[in-house]
Formats: C-alpha cells, structure tokens, sequence
C-alpha cells in the first residue's frame, strides 16, 4: 500500500537538495510543487522530461493546413463559380487560408494536448494545499508505508517547516 | 521589485478583485447607458432604416464604420505579439504588464468585429460570411481578401483568448484558493484543477513557448490580410503593395501607444504603481520611438511611390490627402502626432513623466485613427472617374457608433479587471525572483 | 485507382486553366457609339424603366445616392468661346476580369456562362466590397427599403416590371444588361432549338436610345454587329488576356475601352467621338 509524504520549503534551493537526496536514495514518485515556474531547476535534479506536445503541434499544423488546402480547393470544385477570371483552384488565396488555418489547427492541438498530459482539467479532491499558490514550495514523495519514516528525515533535515504525511484510502 | 513578497503580490491581486470602490460601479454604469446610447439605439435605427442614414454614399461606399474596424484590429496587435515577443527573447520587463495587454489584445478583436457587423447592409446574414455546409450547396469565395479576413481574425481571436487564458490558469488557481462563495465555484472552474506540480509547470511552459511563435507570424498575418481588402482593389491610394508592411508596422506602433495609456490609467486605478515603475515606461518609450521612426519611413514611401508613378489618378488622390481642406488638415495633425512629437521619447526625462507619456501615446493614438480615416475617406471619393467624385464625411449615427466602441472597449476592460487577475501573479513573482536560502543560484 | 486518378489529374488540368471562359455559349457585349450619341438620357430613364430601380428622390441625389443604373458622364472643357462638352455613358462593363467578382466574400456576385457579371441580390450581405473595388463605380447600393419610402407610391407600382425583382435595404445592384430579356429570347431558341439571332436581344437602352448610339450582341458570333463595330477578329477571346490593348488588335481606329490600363477587361467597347482638333474624347 502506498502512501504519501508532503513537506513545505520556503526556499526553492532547499526543496530542490532534498528532491536531489531523494532521487539518489531510489524513489521515483516524487512531486514538486510551486508557486512559481522552476522548470530548469527541478530539470536539473529530477532530469529532463520529454516533450509530447511537440508531435501533437506539429500533427495539429499539418492537419490544419491539409484543412485549409482542401476547403479552399474542396469548395471551389464543389460548386463552380467563375470569377475574376481566374482559375477554380487559385493557388495564392488558398496558401493564405491554409496559413491560417495551419495556426488555428496548431494552437486546438497544442492547447487540447497540453490538457491531456498535464491532466487537466481535474475537479475531484487531489493532494494540494493552498500556500502553494501563495509561497510554499511543497515536495510530494509517494513510496511505501515502511520507507516514507526515511523521506520525512530527509525533508526535515533538509528544512522543511512542515512534513505531513497522507493516507490514501 | 525584490524588496516585495510573494504575499504581497497575491494579496494585491486579489484585492483588485474582490474590493470594489463605488466609483467602480459608477463608470461601469456610465459604460453600460453609454453603450445603449452610443452604440445600441443608434444601430438598431440603422439596422431597421438601413445604411442610409450613414454619411456613406457611392462612391464612397467604405467610410468611418471601417476605420474602426482597422483602428481596433490595430490596437490589438500589441498585447499579444509583444508579449509573445518578449517571452520569446526573455525579457523581464514583460512580466507585469502583459496580462492586461494580452486582454487588450482580445478586447480590441472583439470590438473590430462588432464592426463588421455595424458595416454590414444586411447583419443578420452574418453567418454566410463562414463557410459551413448548407442546403443551398453554396460555399464562401476563398479568392476574397474579406474571406481572408474572417479567416484571420477568427483564428487571431481564438489564439488570443487561448493564449491569455492559458498564461492565467496557475493565477485563477491562486485565486481560487483565496476567495469564497459564487467567486469560488467561478475560479475553481476555470483554473482546471490547476496544482502547480512540476510537471504541470513544465508542460505549461512547452505549451506556452508554442503558442507564443504562433502567435506572431499569426499577428503579422493578421495586419497583412486587413491591409489587402485595400491593396488588393485597384483604387487610387489603395492599391500599393507596401500596405501590408505599412499596416503592420502603424498596428505595432498604435497597439504600443495603447499599452502605454492603458497601463497609466490602469496602474493609477487600481493602485499598482510598485508593480508597473519608471522601468516600464522607459522601455516602452523607447520601443515607440523606433515605432515611430519606422511608421514615418514607411509614411513617407509611401507617399514618395505614389508620387513617382506620376499616374494622375495617384497624383489627385496624394493632393487631395495632402493639401486639400479639410483633409490636410488631418493629415499635418496626424504627421505632427505621430512623427514629432514621439521623437521627444529619446529624452528618457520625457519617458518616465507619467504626464509626457500619457499624452504622447494618446497622440499616437488619434494620429493612427487618423490614418486609418485618410486612407479610406480621401481614396474612395477619388476614384478613376471625375464625373463620380465627391467627397465624404462621416453622419451622426456613424460618430455615435465610433464613440461607442470606445465605450464598449472600456466596459470590457472595465469587466476584465474584476473578474480575471489582470496581472498575472507567478510572473511578477518570478520577477521578484525564486527564494533561495544561498543567493547566487 | 489509376482511372481515379487519371480523372483527377484531368479534373486539375480544367481548374486550373484560366481560360474556362472559351466554353462560354455566348459573350455578351455593348458598343458605343459616341459619335451618335447626343446624351440625352433616353437609355438612363428606359432602364430605370426595364429595371424597376427606384426613384430616390432630391435629396438622397443630393448625397450621391442615385440608383440608376447607367449615368451619361458629363465633362466640360475649355473657357467659353471655346467650349467642348464631353459626354459618354457609363455603365457595368461585364469585366472578364472583373475586379468586384473577387470582392464578394459570399458569392453574390460571379460571371455567368454567358460572360455576364451578374448580382444575386438573395445572396449579398453589403459588405461593399464590390462596389468599392469597381473602377467603374457604376454598382448601386439600396440605402433603404426604397419601396417603404414611397418611390413606386400608387399609381407608379402599376408600371413596375413583373420579370425583374424589386430590390430591399442592404443589397448591391447594377446593370444586368436586362438578363431576363436574354433569358427570355434563350428559351424562345431553345424552344427552336437553334442559336440566339444577332439583334434578338434589345436591352431597354438599347431599345430607347433614338440615335442608335447603342449596339448589343455577342462577341462570340464574328458576324453579329457588335463583333463587326468593334472591328474584332474572328477568335476574340485574347481581348481578354492580359495586356491586350483593344487598339491594338481592332480593325476600326475607333475602338477603345474605358480605363483599360487597370487590366479589368471590360466587354463594353467605346468608338471615339470625332472631334475637330482632337483625337480622343473621354479617358484613356
């Protein structure tokens, strides 16, 4: 059964020495939270994350343009209406709404993919508390029963102001 | 900025929030009959009488209900691409004040469309401007620069309103955690379920870096695409391909001046003056002046081109902007407002006077509605043939609406400010710097 | 899949040709005749006659906001003695090229199968494109629901046109070259079964104008009268490529088309006034 450990920091470079002790010590889930963005910093001690939004942008933009291309030629050939004296397919008018609906397309897939890895938008209870938001940086460790006595030396040690442990049920 | 707290900051954006004075009430009435006044009666007359009781008339047929429309589509494009431009480059001085010009980004697109549809003869046809499949089997023509337009703004509104809704998720969370009753269930919708977990943090700084690059070829497009409902008719004084250029650059420079009034107002308002300093001002300042050499460049080939090609046609068009009343008139006043009186912003006393900076940017801002007002209102009535020339100024129903988008503007701004934190917390806080017990990370 | 494919490939080869227009059955086209003509406004009130357009009364002219269809420009020159008036209809040249066609983000307006640029007034949402794109200015706006204001008060709604439709607020309209005539003498040779006759179709300011000024017919047909008056070769349809000066390649010195530097290719074709001591009249 696993259970949880959460400790607040008032200062980042502290958070971060205990997550870097407790990396080294073998566990894996851990957890930080902050107020602030500290991406670098937490890279730096937990390693680098993938990017899996990338390839969601990038399949978003070349679905929107493929989009774009095929309503502007789709509809001219669906219903011919001469104009200008131009060609049905016009090349230059149709790049112009591809290019926009490349973006359109590419911002929906950034924006619904961004949603999907960070999970989110979640409205049940999770563990959270709201100094977080204001100017606690917290450290989650989740491990099992019998190793989460070691986390909560760690986290003292290491000046947490404040180590709670939390039970799942 | 370092000697704030963290607390602090979440306190005082909090505040702005939930601590209402009654003069805010005031000019939220003030906005609301002013909007029924200005804006709805006078459209509802014109929708059930029709566009006659414009000053429009042929041949000019395009007149102030357009100028707006570009005027506000102008005004949007600083928020949002500066933003996204400075996020890219890093710099700090972005993070206190681009929340609010982000949401005037989203305002200013808003009120551009309100626009089309007062410009339109027939609004309640509005939805045959989208291409959606219909019993009548007929789509939209995508040859037409107007169909660009729909295209690019509907895509410029949407990416905006993600882009500054997305930046503001860990901010609604912040203020979730602070606030009780309706305010409560409101934010705690909104922010998602946000936690501020390292990896949440990660993917929003990916997902943020995203949107920002398309967010400006975005913008640029935008600006482009308006220009060419002009650049793309064969009209005297329209049809010059340094319009897109010449679009984007007066879109950067008004959108800029924009911010900067907004942000004296705003910071004066709601009592934020430790949050946007003198640093601001002087950076923006000096961001107008190259706005404002670069306007004035473009400005003068402008002019410069027209004249070469030694067309008559292009030549009365120019002399009727130029040197006809009443229109020279504008056109030095806009010279004046947009080419002079800029240029004293290389005196970086000038840039840190609140006074100074006020009026010069509200200067900018009358000048580039000018422009907009001289590019439409002296091309048209001088079209190719002699016989149809005459000359056009706006009716009262047109003045009206035009002071009613200005209204319309501020009622949502006025909006914004209470129900969404208008400046955005983690990042100011990050100005502030991350707490570390040993300095010099 | 490869026939598919080949029907594809063909399919893009058409859509991608310019010159879909050569199919057309019939190339309608206007000849002036300004040497004729003595600007008396005949074909100005017959249209608005044909075309049901409404009578706006003097202010709303005031303001520049006359419906008719077809206007007879006037240009004075010179100081009295030595006085030339100039005069020359206007009205929609039918552009191959026709810059407002582009214009319409709805496509209320587009180029019919007979070369016509025409209007659907069901369709325009008044977005004014068109109009302002027009070099020509020759398309009308309806500013209000003109019948409700009394422009075909009783007795006038009697002599309204049954074939042409009264237009309401917010819609773009122009000349037509009285379509429904064309359409009416089209069915009378479908009926037939044989090709439209060269002076079968007379639109009304054709009809009206007493000095003959005005000629209608087909481009297409190198025997009509048209194609005769405008002195065109057998083949045309390069009058509607780019850059094809009309002077260029007609037969009679006195051919021209109005502004046609700006490469909209219109089908009405001008004969030059002639005129003691000048060799042109109007724009070039």
């Amino acid at each position: 059964m696993n259970h949880s450990v959460l400790g607040f920091f008032p200062y980042a470079d502290r958070l971060l020495g205990a997550a870097a002790r407790l990396k080294q010590a073998g566990y894996r889930n851990i957890t930080i939270f902050s107020p602030i963005p500290i991406v670098h910093e937490v890279d730096h001690v937990l390693g680098e994350k993938k990017n899996p939004i990338k390839f969601f942008t990038f399949f978003g933009s070349l679905t929107g343009f493929f989009f774009g291309t095929t309503l502007a030629f789709g509809t001219a050939a669906l219903y011919i209406l001469p104009r200008f004296g131009k060609p049905v397919w016009s090349v230059t008018p149709t790049v112009v709404i591809a290019y926009e609906t490349t973006i359109l397309l590419g911002v929906f897939a950034t924006l619904v993919s961004f949603l999907f890895f960070a999970r989110l938008p979640y409205y049940k209870k999770r563990v959270y508390d709201i100094k977080i938001g204001v100017d606690r940086f917290g450290l989650l460790v989740r491990a099992e029963e019998e190793k989460l006595r070691y986390v909560e030396e760690v986290l003292k040690e290491a000046g947490a102001e404040e180590v709670k442990r939390i039970y799942e049920d | 900025m370092s000697n704030i707290s963290y607390r602090e900051v979440n306190d005082d954006v909090v505040r702005t929030m939930t601590e209402t004075g009654r003069s805010y009430y005031i000019a939220l009435s003030l906005c609301l009959v002013g909007i029924v006044i200005t804006f709805g009666l006078p459209w509802v007359y014109q929708i059930y009488t029709g566009q006659g009781v414009t000053g429009l008339h042929s041949p000019a047929y395009w007149g102030v209900y357009l100028t707006n429309f570009v005027f506000w589509i102008g005004i949007s494009h600083s928020g949002t691409l500066l933003s996204a431009i400075l996020f890219i480059t890093q710099t700090p001085w972005r993070r206190s004040i681009y929340r609010s010009a982000e949401a005037m980004t989203f305002f200013s697109v808003v009120t551009a469309a309100t626009m089309v549809f007062v410009h339109m003869g027939r609004p309640w046809n509005w939805y045959w401007t989208f291409p959606y499949p219909n019993q009548r089997e007929l789509w939209t023509n995508f040859k037409s620069p107007l169909m660009f337009d729909v295209f690019a703004i509907g895509t410029y509104a949407t990416a905006s309103f993600i882009f500054l809704y997305f930046g503001s998720i860990p901010d609604l969370a912040a203020v979730r955690d602070r606030v009780a009753g309706w305010r409560k269930s409101l934010y705690g919708a909104l922010a998602l379920g946000w936690r501020g977990t390292d990896r949440e943090w990660d993917l929003l700084q990916k997902a943020y870096t995203f949107f920002a690059v398309f967010i400006i070829p975005l913008a640029v497009s935008v600006h482009s695409i308006v220009s060419w409902d002009f650049a793309s008719s064969k009209i005297p004084g329209l049809n010059k391909t340094i319009f897109a250029p010449y679009f984007v650059i007066g879109a950067i420079y008004s959108g800029s001046a924009g911010i900067v009034t907004l942000m004296i107002l705003l910071r004066k308002a709601i009592k934020f003056e430790k949050y946007i300093t003198h640093v601001h001002f002087d950076k923006l300042g000096i961001l107008l002046v190259v706005m404002s050499l670069l306007w004035t460049y473009v400005n003068i080939t402008e002019v410069f081109t027209g004249w070469y090609t030694g067309t008559s046609y292009e030549l009365e068009s120019l002399s009727y902007r130029m040197f006809t009343t009443p229109f020279a008139y504008l056109f030095w006043l806009m010279i004046a407002c947009n080419t002079f009186f800029p240029l004293l912003f290389v005196f970086r006393k000038v840039r840190v006077s609140i006074v100074a900076a006020l009026l010069i940017s509200i200067g900018i801002n009358i000048g580039m509605w000018i422009e907009r007002y001289l590019i439409i209102s002296t091309s048209l009535p001088r079209k190719f043939l002699p016989n149809m020339w005459r000359d056009y100024f706006p009716s009262w129903v047109e003045i009206s609406l035009t002071v009613g988008t200005f209204l319309f503007f501020t009622l949502l701004f006025l909006l914004f400010v209470k129900l969404w934190p208008s400046f955005s917390i983690y990042e100011i806080k990050e100005d502030i710097g991350i707490p570390m017990e040993k300095k010099g990370h | 899949m490869a026939g598919f494919l080949d029907r594809l490939l063909e399919r893009f080869k058409i859509y991608r040709e310019p010159g879909y227009y050569k199919r057309y059955d019939y190339w309608w086209a206007m000849v002036v005749d300004l040497d004729r003509c003595t600007g008396c406004g005949a074909c100005v009130t017959a249209c608005q006659a044909e075309n049901n357009t409404p009578v706006v009364g003097e202010e709303e002219s005031g303001k520049g906001r006359v419906l008719n269809w077809m206007r007879i420009e006037r240009y004075v020159e010179g100081e009295y003695p030595d006085v030339k008036v100039k005069f020359i209809p206007v009205f929609c040249a039918h552009c191959d090229k026709a810059p407002c066609e582009v214009a319409c983000p709805v496509y209320a307006t587009y180029h019919n199968q007979d070369g016509l640029n025409v209007q659907v007034y069901n369709r325009c949402v008044g977005t004014f494109t068109c109009a302002t794109y027009c070099p020509y200015d020759v398309r009308r706006f309806n500013w209000f629901t003109y019948k409700d204001k009394g422009s075909f008060e009783s007795p006038l709604d009697e002599q309204l046109n049954p074939d042409v439709t009264v237009r309401t607020m917010g819609v773009m309209e122009k000349c037509t070259f009285c379509i429904q005539r064309i359409v009416a003498a089209k069915d009378r040779a479908k009926d037939e079964n044989r090709k439209v006759r060269d002076g079968e179709v007379i639109p009304a300011c054709v009809q009206s104008c007493p000095s003959k000024a005005l000629t209608f017919g087909d481009l297409n047909d190198p025997n009509s009268q048209v194609s005769k008056l405008a002195g065109l070769p057998a083949e045309p349809y390069y009058l509607r490529e780019s850059g094809s000066k009309l002077a260029k390649i007609s037969k009679n010195p006195r051919a021209y088309r109005l502004l046609e530097d700006l490469n909209a290719a219109p089908t009405i074709i001008y004969l030059k006034r002639v005129m003691k001591g000048s060799s042109t009249i109007g724009h070039e």
